[in-house]
């Protein structure tokens, strides 16, 4: 940060290091050899510090020899004290600045197109905000259902092409396929194929037998892992993961499912946790209350839509349900141990950390045993005012 | 298939309501109309460079990100150093942008109650770089280290908190009461 400078004597006469005194000129390439500059270096030196953006009509200060937009500097020294943004040294006026054309040309020497540089800028930014803000997360899942679907109609005209086993976190709330189950926690009872299969549409039948055939993951849960494969999808990063009950802590019969989940690999093992709790929940009311659902999924007919409505009375008190049961999650080390997660680690650091390999990730669950409450990541909660 | 989305929306939204913060969102839209959205624009892109680079830096004992979907009013968190009564102690601060800014500094107060001599009992912060020493070209990330020194160093010449600024010469009576009133 710009620490006020005021080291030279009132005579101007300048102190010079011994690296100024010594130093030369750097050579001068004629011999057409290339030099690489990562592009942060660059960036920083073609910053304006005030918008940090890039220098538009470069102005430099005539004595202190820092660079600003034209407009950055002319606002600052308007609305703020007479003096370098950068270290404080006294600007009278605009005539303590010129212009730096020089610099200017450097710049579109650089970046003849301008504009491209600045559609690469938005577009970090984007990714940016996709990434962390909450809004645009959602907005984000919306995209990848659209995605979904598209993609979904592109293999209902090939039926040949690989079934897709994984789960889009999204989940299936989009108009055409809202009347499907779940299929990443389909019970391993459930011989019903893929959920994705769109009701009018015939082709997608043959899909669906199709992956019957082959490692649908509901249809046998005991299987090993099936054939996920590890996709990145747009810059957004996701994660694929294998889910199963903790052999040892959990009893056979008590939620005996593999669970196939797809998710943004910035989500925690927190997160992670908590759409667990969710989905038992859900799914014990299911299996509690609405038997007579299985039996209508289990026909595959295309009546679902009304499973749709008796679930969706169940789900707010099964949402209410949620937090009473929590959930740890393990993954096994290399010496067949298995290891507790911390609920902050991002699944991104979780893969980088423990597994390595390019195949979905594999975790185990088991209900915490003293049903402490993990603590999320993030907790807000406005502290009390203080009187005094 | 239905029970997927509030599940992610919970995933998603960690523990804020997604429809609260969807209303936010779209308050923040309306506000954003009536002001002029030409320096509205360049201080949004401002901010969101600066919170890359906050994000990027890594630096440890501070952190700070957007309340809300409202770009223009941030939280902060500031760890008190180590060697300082303050260890241990983690504060949280509220950022609140104006439409001038960098040109103008952004109003900056303790959330968290502080005792601290230059700290009053509303948080606000008596610091002069917030103040007549501001320049564009500091940043939420050199605010929160300059508050996170100031925490360690006082100016007990002019005092917000003159129980503070009295106490402090007692290093030892200053982190038993600290610690003992310090509420999150």
């Amino acid at each position: 940060m710009a620490a006020p400078i005021n080291i030279q004597t009132p005579s101007k006469t300048w102190e010079l290091s011994l690296y100024e005194l010594h130093r030369t000129p750097q050579e001068v390439i004629v011999d057409g050899t290339e030099v690489a500059v990562s592009p942060r270096s660059l960036h920083s030196e073609l910053m304006c510090p005030i918008c940090l953006d890039m220098l538009k009509n470069t102005m430099t200060t005539k004595e202190c020899l820092h660079r600003f937009c034209s407009d950055c500097i002319v606002t600052a020294l308007r609305s703020g004290n007479k003096e370098c943004p950068t270290c404080r040294k006294k600007l009278v006026s605009r005539r303590s600045l010129r212009r730096d054309s020089n610099f200017d040309a450097l710049i579109s020497k650089i970046y003849p197109s301008r504009d491209e540089y600045e559609a690469h800028q938005r577009s970090v930014l984007e990714r940016l905000n996709r990434l962390h803000n909450k809004e645009a997360l959602s907005s984000s899942i919306e995209e990848g259902l659209r995605q979904q679907a598209r993609y979904r109609n592109h293999r209902v005209k090939k039926p040949t092409q690989e079934s897709d086993n994984t789960t889009f976190s999204g989940g299936e709330d989009n108009g055409d396929s809202r009347s499907h189950l779940s299929h990443d926690s389909a019970p391993s009872n459930a011989p019903h194929p893929r959920g994705q299969t769109p009701p009018e549409a015939g082709p997608s039948r043959k899909r669906g037998r199709a992956s019957d055939d082959g490692s649908g993951p509901e249809a046998d849960s005991g299987s090993p892992t099936p054939p996920l494969r590890w996709r990145k999808e747009g810059p957004a990063s996701e994660i694929e993961l294998v889910f199963r009950p903790h052999p040892q802590l959990v009893q056979a019969q008590d939620y005996n499912q593999t669970r196939y989940v797809k998710t943004t690999a910035n989500a925690t093992v927190d997160h992670l946790s908590k759409y667990l709790a969710l989905r038992i929940a859900l799914e014990d009311r299911r299996t509690d209350g609405e038997p007579e659902d299985r039996a209508r999924e289990e026909a595959g007919g295309e009546e679902r839509g009304e499973t749709e409505g008796a679930s969706k009375s169940g789900e707010g008190s099964g949402l209410n349900n949620v937090s009473e049961k929590q959930y740890t999650i393990y993954i096994m080390t290399r010496g067949g141990q298995f290891s507790t997660l911390n609920g902050s680690l991002t699944l991104e650091l979780v893969n980088e950390k423990y597994w390595k390999v390019r195949k979905p990730l594999e975790l185990y669950y088991a209900p915490t045993m003293d049903q402490q409450q993990p603590q999320p990541a993030q907790q807000k909660s406005p502290p009390p005012q203080k009187e005094g | 298939m239905m029970m997927e989305s509030p599940s992610l929306a919970h995933m998603a939204s960690q523990n804020m309501d997604p429809a609260a913060a969807g209303a936010s969102a779209a308050a923040a839209l309306k506000g954003n109309e009536s002001e002029n959205n030409m320096t509205k624009g360049s201080v949004s892109k401002r901010l969101q460079q600066e919170l890359m680079t906050l994000m990027m830096s890594g630096d440890k004992g501070i952190s700070a990100f957007p309340e809300s979907d409202n770009l223009f009013k941030w939280v902060g968190t500031i760890d008190g150093a180590q060697g300082t009564v303050y260890e241990g102690l983690r504060y949280r601060l509220s950022f609140d942008f104006p439409a001038g800014y960098p040109y103008q500094a952004p109003r900056v107060r303790f959330v968290t109650p502080c005792f601290h001599p230059n700290v009053d009992d509303q948080g606000f912060i008596c610091l002069d770089i917030l103040k007549d020493k501001w320049s564009a070209l500091y940043d939420v990330r050199s605010i929160l280290l300059s508050i996170q020194s100031l925490l360690g160093e006082p100016n007990n010449e002019s005092p917000l908190n003159t129980t503070a600024a009295e106490m402090w010469d007692n290093q030892d009576a200053f982190k038993t009461h600290l610690h003992a009133t310090f509420q999150k």
